[in-house]
């Protein structure tokens, strides 16, 4: 059935949202905000779990959600307090909520029946206090919602199931009360029908005098006799709506004759007097009584009404839509061949010499910015902002917190800083990486702390912003910083640098990041996980990002991740070599020079340097070293493209010349053929032929991989 | 002229739930957010031939609504149908004290709903 398949994943994508919800509201409480609303806010998102989860039959998520629903209740009305340690224990119950909702879906593993059990127990002991909710209550509550519940009360079962002579005797009279709330006898009387035959018999004898009558009272009383043989619980399920807002018996029909209670007392009515009351009265006589049958005119009027107005479901028109991730995807690929079939035209434009000021150059020029336009704009559908990924870090914190015994308290700041989805998917384990370590490493104990005359509480910042084109992501902490002693004697005893190796501060920091390098003594369950900074550099280089690191000793580290907005478009500059035409991505580039062939020297008379800004920083020839010319170019001529990687490191590519700068559109090149080092991806380029986006930092890390002393640097 | 059925649920599972049931059953379902919305989208439409509602909902919550309707000289005897958890007594006393013609116990399955909704439909 697909339809209910649909709202299955509707269920768990409103989930994702309720859980979310439910985090920032029990964070504001812990926060200390106090008003009811927010109470009531954590509790029906609670409730909305569970109730879904109930028409989905997921019963131990129901189970779950009925316990904290249950303690909710309590403090929304204010029979419990909702002080620091009960907030505290509902954060770790909407964690267990949560891994029961993935568990539910199916993604997730499966909950920690001990965690789970630990948290009901928990929260019995707030909901009923000390000493926990009694085994039988307990048991009772497990009843209360492990069975479909029937809406219907059965006050006498021990009464004979069915009607001896399959005949029941009704007596009803409803009160006022249940006109009030939209129930009809005629109504009532329509599902008996359903039942058998009725045969009814209105009693009108407590009728008062018209001058005594409230007419918001019934005063009629109907006698109905069904011809059924049904039980007697299903004649009083009609009534079940109505019971309470009316007088009932049921009782087997003996025979026909059968006595009804007795009529209250009616006075005689002197009709003459009343009419004579009547016609001197200006005003109309009242209706006796509401008018039980037929149906209700207002309902019928409201219908009409409808009926005629035929007004379209005037639910307010959603201000969002939910789109198939795969038509977006579809969209954007068709806009990257826009914009490729977009500069072919203006080539073969140019090409065909017609003047720039004729009617076609105009046009297209037009329709460039229009493409660029429609190019941003479904950029823009993919763009979202990294709360998503934000919104799970608490959660992170709180857990690594517990487990090192620290004291954590995270801000947040710039969720809503837009990036591409790709991008925000692949940024919560870098992230989630980071904080670990940020907890672990960087933040000292709460006693550390407080030798240290810092307050006992941790604070970790995870920070978004846009800085030029690109998306930074901040996390520092107000710990200890780095022991740059001791990275940079690790570094040393593992044979990462040399002794006597001569390193900025800033370049002790960055050591952290190179494969192999670990600086916990020991390898802790937290950040351990056989996971170095290294393999967090390198997710986030294959983003084509960078990462760095500042630290102050004593004050604590951040961490600065840049990331590209969108892993679909590249600013690029087009060079030439050995007649291909290549790109080399715009961020990577740091100046371009023709350099002379004096200013070219060679290191043991084959590794060619150059000297730029006060460093030698070697030359890559691009040409040969992807294989398409076994020489390189000839010295002095050329264009040497100043390049730093990610990892800082700069190196020279020539070329023959430099094409010029444009927006690519990137082809995956693994996905259409395989992977090939040094290069990055293609693109297709205005004459329809296909570029190959070099691989910046592959190209460098070969070109170093040569026996050759890496890098010379000046004394400067 | 098939009837129209509002229902007022903050949760769109269970929104999308209650529009497969009923829609299924022939009706003609306009929907609302919360009691203050389910209110507008009451008098945009002008009326609806059966009212359900859920209680626990952000701005006006389901008590509060179905006063409003009830207050309300249009729609007074509009039957309102209030979707629980729970079945006890207590809170069929409570519903029906609002104003509530009858009440859904969640989870519902389709066929009860639309059993519900056709015994108080006039």
């Amino acid at each position: 059935m697909d339809t209910m398949e649909e709202i299955r994943a509707t269920f768990f994508q409103e989930c994702e949202e309720l859980l979310a919800e439910l985090e920032a509201k029990l964070l504001l409480l812990e926060a200390g905000a106090d008003d009811g609303e927010t109470i009531n806010a954590v509790f029906r998102a609670v409730h909305s779990v569970k109730g879904g989860a109930g028409a989905f039959g997921l019963d131990a998520l129901v189970r779950f959600a009925h316990v904290l629903e249950t303690l909710l209740d309590e403090l929304r009305a204010g029979r419990k307090p909702c002080d620091e340690p009960t907030v505290r224990t509902l954060l770790r119950a909407a964690d267990v909520l949560a891994d029961h909702v993935a568990a539910a879906r199916g993604d997730g593993p499966e909950v920690d029946e001990g965690r789970s059990a630990a948290l009901v127990a928990e929260l019995e002991t707030l909901t009923h206090g000390e000493g926990g909710a009694p085994a039988d209550l307990a048991e009772a509550e497990e009843d209360d919602f492990g069975f479909q519940p029937v809406a219907l009360e059965i006050p006498s079962l021990e009464d004979a199931p069915a009607a001896a002579g399959g005949a029941w005797r009704i007596v009803l009279r409803p009160h006022g009360r249940m006109y009030a709330n939209a129930n009809e006898t005629a109504l009532l009387l329509r599902e008996l029908g359903r039942l058998g035959p009725i045969s009814v018999e209105l009693d009108d004898s407590g009728l008062p005098p018209l001058d005594a009558l409230d007419p918001a009272e019934n005063h009629l009383t109907w006698i109905i006799r069904l011809e059924a043989p049904v039980a007697e619980a299903a004649v009083r399920e009609v009534f079940d709506f109505v019971e309470g807002d009316c007088d009932l018996s049921v009782e087997p029909a003996d025979g026909p004759a059968a006595p009804l209670p007795p009529p209250p007392p009616t006075d005689d009515l002197d009709i003459a007097a009343l009419l004579a009351a009547a016609q001197a009265g200006p005003e109309p006589a009242p209706e006796p009584a509401p008018a039980p049958a037929p149906a209700a005119p207002a309902t019928d009027a409201a219908a009409t009404q409808a009926a005629l107005t035929a007004t379209p479901p005037a639910a307010a028109a959603p201000a969002t839509i939910r789109v198939d991730l795969e038509r977006v995807d579809r969209l954007i690929n068709v806009v990257g061949e826009l914009v490729i079939q977009q500069a072919m035209l203006a080539q073969r434009v140019t090409e065909s010499g017609l003047a720039r000021s004729s009617g076609i150059s105009v046009g297209l020029e037009d329709l460039e910015l229009l493409t660029r336009e429609i190019q941003d704009s479904v950029m823009a559908i993919r763009a979202q902002p990294v709360k998503s990924v934000f919104q799970r870090m608490p959660r992170l914190v709180r857990e690594v917190a517990e487990q090192t015994g620290k004291r954590v308290r995270l801000v947040t700041d710039g969720e809503a800083t837009e990036v591409d989805k790709t991008v925000v998917e692949r940024l919560a384990e870098p992230i989630t990486h980071m904080l670990r370590n940020a907890i672990d490493h960087g933040l000292e104990t709460p006693e550390a702390r407080i030798a240290a005359g810092k307050s006992p509480e941790g604070v970790v910042r995870l920070a978004a912003l846009h800085r030029s084109g690109r998306i930074v992501i901040e996390i520092s902490d107000d710990g200890c910083g780095i022991n740059r002693e001791r990275v940079r004697g690790i570094a040393v005893a593992k044979g990462l640098i040399a002794e006597d190796a001569a390193l900025t501060e800033d370049e002790i920091d960055n050591l952290i990041f190179l494969p192999g390098f670990s600086t916990a003594e020991t390898v802790s369950d937290i950040s351990g996980r056989g996971v170095g900074m290294d393999v967090v550099r390198r997710s986030i280089q294959s983003l084509g990002g960078r990462i760095s690191i500042s630290s102050t000793p004593g004050r604590g580290s951040t961490f600065t991740l840049s990331l590209p907005l969108t892993l679909a478009v590249l600013d690029g500059m087009v060079v030439g070599a050995a007649e291909q035409t290549l790109v080399a991505p715009l961020s990577t580039i740091v100046e371009s020079l023709t350099p002379k062939a004096g200013d070219l020297h060679y290191v043991g008379g084959r590794d060619a340097v150059i000297r730029f800004r006060e460093a030698f920083v070697p030359v890559v020839d691009v040409a040969q070293t992807m294989g398409f010319r076994d020489t390189p170019v000839p010295a002095g001529q050329g264009v040497a493209v100043v390049v730093e990687t990610e990892s800082g490191a700069r190196a020279a590519l020539m070329v023959d010349a430099i094409h010029g700068q444009r927006q690519v559109v990137i082809k995956s090149l693994e996905s259409n053929f395989r992977q090939v080092e040094g290069v990055a991806a293609a693109t297709i380029l205005g004459d329809g032929r296909v570029a190959l986006i070099l691989d910046v930092d592959a190209l460098v890390a070969n070109a170093r991989r040569r026996p050759a002393p890496a890098e010379l640097k000046l004394a400067s | 002229m098939s009837k129209t059925i509002l229902t007022v649920d903050d949760s769109r599972t269970m929104r999308s739930m209650l529009l497969l049931a009923l829609e299924g059953a022939g009706y003609r379902v306009i929907q609302a957010e919360d009691g203050v919305h389910g209110l507008e989208v009451l008098a945009e439409s002008g009326g609806a031939d059966v009212v359900i509602t859920d209680i626990n909902m952000p701005r006006m919550d389901g008590f509060g609504f179905i006063e409003n309707v009830r207050a309300n000289p249009a729609w007074d005897s509009t039957p309102v149908l209030v979707l629980t958890t729970e079945s006890d007594a207590d809170k069929k006393a409570r519903a029906r004290q609002a104003g509530a013609t009858g009440w859904i116990v969640k989870p519902f399955d389709p066929a009860k709903l639309v059993d519900a909704v056709r015994r108080v439909a006039a």
